[in-house]
């Protein structure tokens, strides 16, 4: 099949529209026959990290890319950084504003459920900005039957 | 079961015209937080909520869950609605509490 590849920029708060990303992918991900549970995974994925970028960054990019063996994802921001990574992925640990949290957001869920969900996840971080990347392994057991 | 048949109890009322009340529902999630219902709850779960908010909305659609309930009689806002009907999810109220709507639901076998 054909490699795909976007790119989209996500805006700082835009809550209403964070999640376009994630459905933009899931359907991507259905046309090319994947399994209800691949897809899943790979939503929650980006969800989790598109979510992260509006409500703790000054905005940025991701870039999706699928090919026959895998998705790989990678979102950069620009700023303001996770000080301590080691805290951010630990389950709970939250430095949501009260907008997020009004919203529904700031469970401190996001960082773990994307690693857990991911087959390889690399987090760097620095004042300059974040770059999260995940990657999800394309096998055959990953196409719906 | 599907959305149709859980919508016979006396406690829940449909919200939204657009829904597509043959989604079958099985299970229930109960919660407020978006990331625990995007890593825990399964496709075809009723999402039983009192976040009053449009991504809750994004949530239920990503993963596919069956229908979104909002309880303890909460008012819910026609941004909610609009959003609903164009992703065909079905929306419920109840008067009842999160704990007592889903012993109901339990109750009628879902
Ligand atoms: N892109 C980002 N930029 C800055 N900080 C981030 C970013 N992503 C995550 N974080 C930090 O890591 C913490 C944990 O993230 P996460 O597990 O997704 O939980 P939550 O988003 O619910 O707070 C956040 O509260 C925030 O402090
Ligand atoms: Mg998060």
């Amino acid at each position: 099949m054909d490699t795909y590849s976007k790119k989209y920029n996500i805006e700082r708060n835009d809550i209403n529209n964070a999640g376009t990303v994630a459905s933009l992918t899931k359907r991507a991900l259905k046309k090319r026959g994947l399994s209800r549970e691949f897809v899943k995974q790979v939503t929650i994925g980006v969800y989790e990290a598109e979510i992260n970028v509006v409500i703790h960054s000054y905005g940025g990019t991701v870039i999706v890319n699928i090919s026959d063996d895998q998705v790989d994802i990678t979102f950069t921001d620009v700023g303001p950084g996770i000080p301590c990574i080691e805290k951010a992925l630990t389950k709970g640990y939250s430095t949501a504003s009260s907008y997020a949290i009004e919203n529904g957001f700031g469970a401190g869920m996001g960082l773990p459920n994307i690693k857990a969900v991911s087959d390889e996840m690399n987090l760097e971080s620095s004042e300059k900005g974040t770059i999260l990347y995940m990657k999800f392994d394309i096998t055959e057991k990953c196409y719906a039957s | 079961m599907q959305v149709k048949d859980i919508l016979q109890s006396k406690h829940l009322t449909l919200l939204n015209q657009q829904g597509n009340l043959n989604n079958t529902v099985k299970g229930i999630f109960a919660c407020d937080l978006l990331s625990h219902v995007m890593g825990f709850a399964y496709e075809d779960n009723i999402f039983i909520t009192v976040l009053n908010n449009i991504n809750v909305l994004g949530v239920a659609s990503l993963i596919d869950l069956g229908c979104v309930v909002f309880s303890h009689n909460i008012e819910v806002n026609k941004e909610i609605i609009t959003k609903a009907n164009e992703l065909k999810m079905p929306l419920l109220s109840t008067k009842l509490t999160t704990a007592e709507i889903t012993i109901e639901l339990s109750k009628m076998g879902v």
